[in-house]
């Protein structure tokens, strides 16, 4: 079995400055073996540059990232034969075929067309004789997606990869993803599309301003977060606004109250809610939309009302 | 315009204006200070009687016809010398700008999507073409007036405004026949890679072919668009009808391109993309072999264009190393032995004048390739190669050892073209050992002018094009310094100018090596520098 205490990925306060402007103040987060991470933030937030950076294309002001516990500038090297990486914009060379540059990007990695390969290539539906001139946004990333998942590394890192893919490439991507975790690999998603992650992901960094503000489980950080609930009683309930960690009650129509309280203030709400004899009620964890939404939305709130 | 076709052209002549405004800006400076530079120097270069004289004895040798175009008929003045010494090489550099902007705005903007997004709006089908068009029209004509101001204030002596105007206007007019031609080619393939060889092409081959026509016969020129230009016979006949020949032509061009682009989609060409092979060769493995398949094309026609080059040169050899034919008087004075040696050392100077040509025309493929390193790594093609497991140091050497051979393959390639074109049409063969010493010269400055791409490509990779002057420069320097007698300085500026005088002298090791020594050191820092920056993507 893998030993899942060393982390393939390690990242400790990382820096990155570009002159005067500070892309990425704080990051830390830890990737292990038979993982996928979903790292998740706005356009702009520091995914793509925190990726340039342990992939040692970009050169880090502070802090530590090491992947197999190697520095991952000094040794890019060595670290870049056991990853396979998808970035966000794929640029492929317009006069070459599309099946020329996955051979060559197996080649680069010491590795060379399979079975496997042309099987990824059914898979995705990719027409291998086209010029790369001729792809869409969606076909140049199913060139590099083809030749990631046909090298047999221990790390991957996909930057956005969906963003051009139709639903049936993406469940191709999902479930090929999902071989990879069962393999033992590690994963590093970067996205937006926030169904993809919470549908494919163990573990969550959130993203924002250069910084991780949190990480961990979903399950992890729904604690964070407040469950909404609609309840019906049959008494009526004046002191519900007033109590802790209640918020935003509103009363709909069919005498249907809807609220949201904070994880840990459930229990207490709860138990004040059934002495007024519930007649029915219904409780929605928050989604990974709501998690994120808490964490961008109020600056944005913030940003709104000093316009 | 009224027409559907053109709607929101000007606006779009307006934008490009205002994008390319510094490109533009840089082009027209240099352009304007060269021309009206030489010109405000020529009084004084070419002013007595006898300075012309001499000139003029050098200028209609058959060597320097083929490299200038054929002088008409005397007596002479200083503005006639510099008439004859500037009106092709200012129409070549028209051709090389001309050519930069159309296919860049046209169908560079194509295919980077970008007009996709312009036509979506309420433009007309013609509109880019057009905008682009009137961009160059008044790029052209502007810096033709220019000219024609500048060369009033110089004030040459045998200088008259109708000359000046018809001078500064003929080489706008060169300057838009070339951008139309650039327009059509634009729209046959479907990429602008493919449509900048082409356009390099029909320059080439019309070169070749006013310079053939100039040495052997002048009438022919006429039927060469690229030599309308020489038959202005400025200040002597003061001839306005190649201007409205290359203008006439530029509207017949201009008219097909409208009627090719109204023709066909947005994004393909009449030559069309052809589908490839589904798995990669064997050979196709690394990113050597990935340079080489990604630059194939450019270098075959590279090396073969210049071999070419060469070869038409050499073939006029036997016109320029027959002294005899320009002064019968010596056959009395000299013994046949005497007069053979006589012809050899006017062709080796002619060779040592062709080696800068060469040498700069073979460093424009070295030099972009091994730019490569940045333009790929900014428009984020070597992002994915750079997560592999090949490293800086492996990309870095390929490219420079790529470029480097490129560079010295395509000299090469000149000067057997010009080994083998006249030794086709001597009678008295030179050597190829006497062509080598120029080669081997050339190989030290080479070097450090690739030297210099490495170290700012490592260090201040966002000043890379700045080699490209630096190149035009030292070809500038080289190539007019004698003729417009720059100081002895200005040859020492660029490494071209330390090398010893080849093939007419001989080789001289001791700069070889110290030339090799520098470019080494250059190549190494650029390393240190590339291997420890930011790699910069968009």
């Amino acid at each position: 079995m893998l030993n899942t205490n060393i982390p393939t990925l390690h990242v400790d306060h990382l820096q990155k400055n570009f002159g005067k402007f500070q892309a990425l103040k704080n990051i830390t987060f830890d990737i292990y073996p038979g993982e996928v991470f979903g790292f998740i933030g706005p356009n702009g937030a520091g995914k793509s540059t925190t990726i340039r950076t342990i992939l040692g294309i970009l050169r880090a002001s502070g802090g530590k990232a090491t992947i197999f516990g190697k520095d991952v500038f000094k040794d890019a090297v060595d670290i870049h034969k056991r990853i396979a990486y998808v970035p966000g914009d794929v640029y492929l060379w317009p006069n070459l075929t599309g099946g020329e540059i996955i051979d060559l990007l197996l080649k680069l990695g010491h590795s060379h067309h399979t079975r496997r390969t042309s099987q990824l290539i059914e898979l995705f539906q990719l027409d291998p004789t086209k010029k790369a001139r001729t792809y869409s946004k969606g076909n140049r990333q199913k060139v590099a997606l083809i030749a990631a998942f046909s090298t047999d590394a221990d790390f991957y890192i996909f930057d956005e990869p969906t963003s051009g893919l139709d639903p049936l490439n993406e469940e191709v991507f999902q479930n090929e993803v999902l071989k990879l975790k069962e393999a033992g690999k590690s994963v590093l998603l970067s996205s937006h599309i926030l169904s993809e992650v919470e549908k494919m992901c163990d573990r969550i960094g959130i993203i924002k301003n250069g910084e991780v503000v949190e990480t961990g489980s979903l399950d992890e950080m729904r604690h964070l977060t407040r469950t909404v609930i609609k309840v019906k009683t049959q008494l009526p309930t004046p002191e519900l606004e007033t109590l802790p960690g209640v918020h935003n009650a509103v009363m709909g129509n069919n005498q249907t109250l809807t609220l949201s309280v904070d994880s840990e203030y459930l229990e207490n709400t709860m138990s004040y809610l059934s002495q007024k004899q519930i007649i029915s009620i219904q409780a929605t964890p928050p989604t990974l939309e709501d998690l994120f939404m808490r964490y961008y939305g109020s600056t944005n709130e913030v940003d709104r009302r000093e316009k | 315009m009224k027409s559907e076709k053109f709607q929101k052209t000007f606006f779009l002549t307006k934008f490009s204006f205002k994008r390319d405004w510094l490109k533009l800006s840089i082009w027209s400076v240099v352009l304007i200070g060269l021309f009206v530079g030489v010109a405000a120097k020529f009084n004084g270069l070419y002013g007595s009687k006898a300075a012309i004289d001499q000139i003029i004895k050098t200028l209609k040798s058959p060597a320097m016809v083929s490299l200038f175009g054929k002088m008409p008929n005397g007596p002479y003045t200083s503005a006639d010398v510099f008439a004859s010494e500037m009106t092709v090489f200012m129409a070549i550099i028209a051709a090389i700008m001309n050519y930069y902007f159309i296919i860049h705005n046209t169908r560079g903007e194509e295919e980077s999507g970008i007009l996709e997004m312009i036509q979506a709006h309420a433009v007309g089908r013609l509109s880019n073409l057009t905008a682009a068009l009137l961009e160059s029209f008044i790029l052209n004509f502007g810096i033709g007036l220019i000219y024609a101001v500048g060369l009033q204030f110089a004030n040459l002596t045998g200088t008259n405004a109708n000359g000046n105007f018809l001078l500064g206007l003929g080489l706008g007019a060169v300057g838009f026949m070339f951008a139309s031609i650039a327009a059509v080619i634009a729209q046959l393939t479907d990429n602008s890679r493919t449509a900048t060889i082409l356009s390099y092409l029909v320059f080439g081959i019309m070169y070749i072919g006013r310079m053939i026509t100039d040495v052997s016969h002048p009438k022919y020129t006429w039927f060469i668009p690229m030599g309308w230009v020489e038959k202005l016979s400025t200040y002597k006949n003061n001839n306005w009808i190649p201007v409205f020949m290359m203008l006439g032509l530029s509207v017949i061009l201009v008219t097909l391109a409208f009627y090719l682009n109204s023709h066909r989609d947005i994004g393909s060409g009449l030559i069309a993309t052809r589908p490839g092979r589904a798995k990669a060769s064997a050979f196709l493995r690394g990113p050597i072999s990935l340079f080489w398949r990604l630059n194939r094309v450019s270098i075959i026609v590279w090396f073969l264009g210049i071999m070419i080059l060469g070869a038409t040169y050499g073939s006029v050899f036997n016109t320029i190393g027959d002294i005899l034919k320009t002064n019968p008087m010596l056959k009395q004075l000299l013994n046949t032995k005497a007069i053979n040696a006589a012809n050899v050392l006017i062709i080796k100077e002619f060779i040592a004048i062709l080696m800068i040509v060469f040498a700069a025309l073979a460093l424009i493929p070295g030099l972009s390739l091994i730019n490569y390193l940045k333009t790929g790594e900014t428009k984020g093609y070597l992002e994915i190669i750079h997560s592999t497991r090949t490293s800086r140091t492996k990309l870095y050497f390929s490219l420079f050892g790529i470029a480097t051979i490129t560079s010295i393959a395509v000299l090469f390639a000149g000067i057997y073209g010009l080994y083998a074109g006249g030794n086709a049409v001597m009678n008295h063969h030179i050597a190829m050992s006497v062509f080598m010493r120029g080669f081997y010269g050339y190989l030290s400055p080479l070097l450090v002018m690739l030297g210099i791409s490495a170290f700012l490509i490592g260090w201040l990779p966002k000043l890379t094009s700045l080699n490209y002057g630096y190149l035009v420069l030292a070809f500038f320097v080289q190539y007019f310094g004698k003729l417009l007698k720059l100081p002895d300085w200005t040859e020492k500026i660029t490494p071209f100018g330390f090398i010893k005088h080849v093939p007419v002298s001989n080789f001289d090791v001791a700069t070889f090596w110290w030339q090799i020594a520098i470019a080494v050191i250059l190549v190494i820092i650029g390393y240190i520098g590339y291997r420890r920056r930011d790699l910069i993507i968009n």
